[in-house]
């Protein structure tokens, strides 16, 4: 059994205990609050960022439909946090909610290494929901011997977000049909970037950073970091090499406006001021950008397919029952409603989580957004997923990720010659996971 | 004991004459005062763009250049906030940790530091070294282990696993040690001692009076860092029972992490203590005043 | 109980107050029982909540030990892994150079802060508060407000260069710039800080030290360096050890200019070792090695501190 306490480290902790317990002498009394025989359930829900749920008002609904059941909702802003102090729970065995959720980069660490720490999905009610999905979304959570770990919630289509009124100044085509007919491949992708570079107006950059084109183009991949088999194929999958250099190729060519994403507060104004013209975004990115640019950013920006109409996916979530919950039963009839495809349509519509099941696509398939000029983001969207490769997924995903985009922002950034960087990136990983 | 403990046998006044300290050529010239303003126009800037950040929507924030005057939308941002987390129960339970673990690392710090400052017995640079080597543990390093064990006590997810561990600190010890090696003065002990006094009863009559004021600062700094702990408090407690740091982590809605909330969130998560510095400032700081009695 | 070897201030004499035979014998083992007393909440405390987790991280060092999974273990080969890896060494280095960078400019705008704040004038208490507004602020909004602060493209910082015709320099990305930026986010933060403890330090000495050095027509800068330095050497000594200590550790400051990732910039040049060990241990799962980190870090700052006590002190005297 793996994540229980070996016996040495229960003797130490039982030491370190009695010597904390006299200290605290009586001073606290039992808490702790099991669910009474009557019928009636407490379900706990831990999740990160924005799934929906509590600002749709699922939990309140589902309360109201299922008497006896209350849902007590525990929130982290960020995945970061969130995750270490899950971890930590996890280990000791206690202090974990009923439900958890499972962001996609960790769902091949969950399904290699934790199997034991969650419960198999089905051998519970929500096992009828496992076959709603698009075809790549169940598999990621599912481990060799076929236990399902995790429902998913939403997924991360991407699509290539621009500004229309920068390509106009720079006379490159501003609607979004027109713009992909233009981009067949990456290749000309980065053609029209030396275009607009050529035209743009000062301090306008063609995209945001190098690293997020290197993981635009790999979100498109099949195989990228592992084989098949499991086995780590980084530093030999041409795809993998291919797409390194394009980026790189495009950051030392100034196509980039050198901001890290996520990190760098350039980023965030940048939606506003124009630092960049275009992003390749994945649909939750839509809100971030809207929020970002504010209402003064309305009709500016608008959003067309990936080159060539190629699926991508980059992000999403899932909802797990770790293998310490009372209440496995009621746990799983609760994700199972939640992750439905009407209470996916519903979050979709309400805070923008794109859905991950078949069906939930389908609802929201004609969607529009006003503040993009009208993109028919349900449209561009659903075609993205459906398109998508199966992707394999690898517990080391996000270290080999970090290194490259890392090495990549080395080389737009700080003028580290491309070959050096990728030498570098690949240190790296061997120092971390070889 | 005898009547001559009832007050320290050698009162400050006499030791300090009450005028004498006046002489001083100390008040402060113009130049001070240029500094000072300057320095604490530096401290404030930051603090002052929080609140602009705070009052203002949070796409105008990236506008270039990004404005300076604060906007319409604080009160509206402090709503959305509170909303979004329990920050009155938030608050509530920050007083109650951090006023916990001020009490009790003031006397407890100010016990221990009186003993190695003071006090002769065995082993006592060895203690004190231990003590001292306890500072350098990363603080991050032994939060697993210490779930465990705040798991095994039960205690997980309550106030008084992030209490605990704080009750005391290493910092403290040194910090009233030092201050006590010079403030306290060592014919003050003696004639304590030659009037028969217990050292319980000297510690009381004439070591915390004069430590106040190093008691006093360190009570400030003291609530403040409990105050702003976050790393451990996130990993124990969650958003059903926070304290200010851990609901002002969980600030902000979406998939983007709204500042202008954030900064909001963290405007009314500061706000008590500065209240209690402006309340307390003139105690506090004429207390350092009052109490700078060695003679 | 154990014998006090060096007579204590004044046991010359027998205390007046124990007349009695049994009252002396009391008074006597409540006089050497006392010291233990006094400092054994400090101890049991900390047995209880640091020295488990201390001792438990040396053993979790010597494994291979991902959350939710079992140790492995795996003897010295953590350490073997440490001291053969470069972003080990350079997370050495710039813990190093940027507590050069934060702690020396710190500690002397704090003492001087602290030598005005000791006049008397008017607005002390404004000025005072003012001094430890930073400190009152979360590391999160401060690093948040600094981040914009030294912004390439908007930030005022390159705003206020570009008045006096510096071109726009990319803080975040370069490599001392980064670090000169964190150590300024460090600066606004603890200067404050120490000057209270500083403050409060002054306080306590004599004021017949000024007044005899007054008569003896010393100027003010002359009272400052024969009165007040000598005075306050205790409590340098304290801000010194305390602050190299804080600096070995720098973790909250990097981490949030670094977004909340603890890469420390694309060529980890604000990585610390306090980020290093997250990583490991937070961004990566491997906790055999963040423990390694720490404990390899705790030793170092022993030897540091010890290091730099030695040399404050041969300065003071």
């Amino acid at each position: 059994m793996t994540g229980r306490p070996t016996p040495r480290r229960t003797t130490t902790t039982a030491l370190a205990t009695a010597v904390a317990g006299t200290l605290l002498l009586a001073a606290c009394g039992g808490g702790g609050s099991g669910n009474a025989d009557d019928g009636t359930v407490e379900l706990t829900v831990g999740l990160f960022g924005t799934f929906g749920y509590e600002e749709v008002g699922l939990f309140d609904r589902y309360e109201a439909e299922n008497p006896g059941v209350t849902i007590t909702y525990e929130s982290t802003q960020g995945e970061d946090t969130y995750w270490p102090a899950l971890q930590t729970r996890l280990a000791s065995g206690s202090g974990v909610a009923d439900v958890q959720g499972i962001e996609v980069a960790r769902i091949a660490d969950v399904v290699t290494n934790q199997a034991d720490l969650w419960t198999d999905l089905r051998d519970t009610p929500a096992a009828s929901a496992i076959g709603n999905y698009v075809e790549w979304k169940e598999p990621a959570a599912t481990t060799a011997d076929g236990a399902v770990l995790g429902l998913g919630t939403d997924i991360g289509p991407m699509g290539i977000c621009y500004r229309t009124d920068l390509l106009g100044q720079a006379g490159l085509p501003t609607e979004p049909t027109a713009l992909a007919a233009r981009m067949q491949t990456w290749d000309d992708y980065v053609a029209l970037g030396r275009e607009y570079q050529a035209a743009a107006p000062a301090g306008s950059a063609w995209m945001d950073s190098a690293g997020g084109f290197y993981n635009a183009i790999v979100s498109t991949e099949q195989e990228i970091y592992y084989d098949a088999s499991g086995a780590l194929v980084h530093d030999s999958n041409p795809a993998v090499r291919a797409a390194f250099d394009t980026a790189a190729a495009a950051g030392q060519a100034g196509l980039t406006a050198r901001l890290e994403q996520f990190v760098d507060p350039g980023w965030d104004a940048g939606f506003a001021s124009g630092s960049f013209a275009t992003i390749a975004c994945p649909s939750w990115m839509i809100g971030y950008i809207k929020g970002k640019a504010g209402d003064a950013g309305a009709g500016l920006w608008n959003v067309t397919t990936l080159p060539g109409g190629a699926g991508g996916n980059w992000g999403g979530a899932y909802l797990g029952i770790p293998a310490a919950s009372e209440n496995v039963e009621e746990a799983a009839k609760l994700i199972a409603w939640l992750t439905a495809p009407e209470q996916q349509a519903e979050v979709f519509a309400s805070v923008g989580n794109f859905p991950s099941t078949t069906a939930a696509i389908e609802m929201v398939g004609d969607a529009t957004d006003p503040w993009f000029n009208d993109a028919p983001i349900g449209q561009i969207f659903s075609a993205s997923s459906t398109n998508a490769p199966v992707q394999i997924l690898g517990p080391q995903d996000g270290v080999i990720k970090s290194a490259m985009v890392q090495a990549l922002l080395s080389v737009e950034a700080n003028g580290v010659a491309p070959a050096d960087a990728w030498t570098a990136a690949l240190a790296d990983v061997t120092n971390q996971v070889g | 004991m005898t009547a001559t403990l009832e007050r320290p046998p050698v009162t400050p006044a006499t030791r300090v004459p009450a005028r004498g300290r006046l002489r001083r050529n100390d008040s402060a010239g113009p130049l001070t005062y240029v500094l000072l303003c300057v320095t604490a126009f530096v401290f404030l800037v930051p603090f002052y763009y929080m609140v602009v950040a705070a009052s203002r929507p949070m796409a105008e924030m990236n506008r270039t250049p990004p404005p300076l005057t604060p906007g319409p939308d604080l009160w509206s941002n402090i709503a959305k906030a509170v909303e979004s987390q329990d920050i009155g129960l938030a608050l509530l339970n920050s007083t109650i940790v951090s006023g916990v673990v001020t009490a009790s690392t003031v006397l407890l710090c100010t016990l221990a530091g009186f003993a190695f400052a003071k006090l002769r017995f065995r082993g006592r640079s060895a203690l004190f070294a231990v003590a001292l080597g306890t500072m350098m543990i990363p603080p991050s390093l032994g939060v697993v282990p210490l779930y465990a064990l705040m798991a095994n006590l039960g205690l997980a997810g309550e106030l008084s696993s992030v209490i605990l561990p704080s009750l005391v600190a290493a910092f403290g010890v040194f910090f009233m040690r030092q201050y006590l090696v010079q403030a306290l003065p060592d014919e003050l002990l003696d004639a304590a001692r030659v009037d028969g006094a217990t050292s319980l009863r000297t510690f009381v009559s004439i070591v915390l009076p004069i430590a106040r004021p190093g008691m006093a600062v360190l009570a400030m700094l003291t609530f403040m860092t409990a105050w702003n702990d976050f790393f451990w408090p996130v990993i124990t407690l969650n958003s059903t029972n926070p304290t200010v740091q851990v609901a002002l982590n969980n600030l902000g809605s979406g998939y983007v992490p709204d500042t202008s909330v954030i900064m909001a969130g963290t405007l009314v998560g500061t706000l008590p203590v500065i209240v209690v510095f402006l309340l307390l400032g003139r105690q506090i700081v004429g207390g350092i005043i009052a109490g700078a009695v060695k003679g | 109980m154990p014998t006090v070897q060096r007579p204590v201030p004044g046991e010359r004499t027998a205390p007046p107050g124990a007349g009695t035979p049994w009252r002396a014998r009391l008074f006597r083992v409540e006089e050497r029982s006392a010291p233990y007393a006094y400092v054994a909440p400090f101890f049991l405390l900390f047995a209880a909540f640091g020295l488990f987790p201390l001792v438990h991280t040396a053993w979790i060092s010597l494994h291979s030990y991902r959350l939710g999974s079992e140790m492995e273990w795996l003897g010295l080969e953590n350490y073997a892994w440490l001291l053969s890896n470069p972003a080990f060494y350079n997370a050495l280095w710039k813990t190093f150079t940027i507590g050069v960078l934060s702690t020396v400019p710190q500690l002397a705008l704090a003492l001087g802060l602290a030598h005005l704040l000791h006049y008397r004038m008017r607005g002390r208490t404004f000025f005072r508060v003012s001094m430890i507004m930073p400190y009152a602020t979360s590391v999160a909004a401060a690093a948040l407000v600094f981040a914009q602060l030294f912004g390439r493209d908007a930030g005022a910082v390159n705003w206020l260069l570009g008045i006096v015709g510096v071109d726009a320099v990319d803080w975040r990305n370069g490599d001392w710039t980064a670090q000169l930026a964190i150590s300024v986010i460090v600066i606004w933060r603890w200067t404050g800080y120490n000057a209270l403890i500083y403050l409060a330090g002054m306080q306590s000495i004599s004021q017949d030290l000024y007044e005899a050095a007054a008569l003896d027509g010393a100027s003010r800068w002359q009272q400052f360096r024969h009165v007040t330095l000598p005075g306050l050497r205790p409590t340098i000594l304290f801000t010194v050890v305390v602050s190299t200590i804080g600096a070995s550790q720098l973790f909250g400051e990097p981490l949030i200019f670094g977004g909340g990732k603890p890469d420390g910039g694309a060529l980890g040049q604000y990585q610390t070792l306090g980020l290093f060990m997250y990583q490991q241990g937070w961004t990566y799962g491997s906790l055999g090695r963040a423990a390694t980190v720490a404990w390899v870090t705790f030793l170092l700052i022993i030897v540091l501190v010890l290091v730099n006590t030695r040399i404050a002190k041969r300065r003071a005297t």
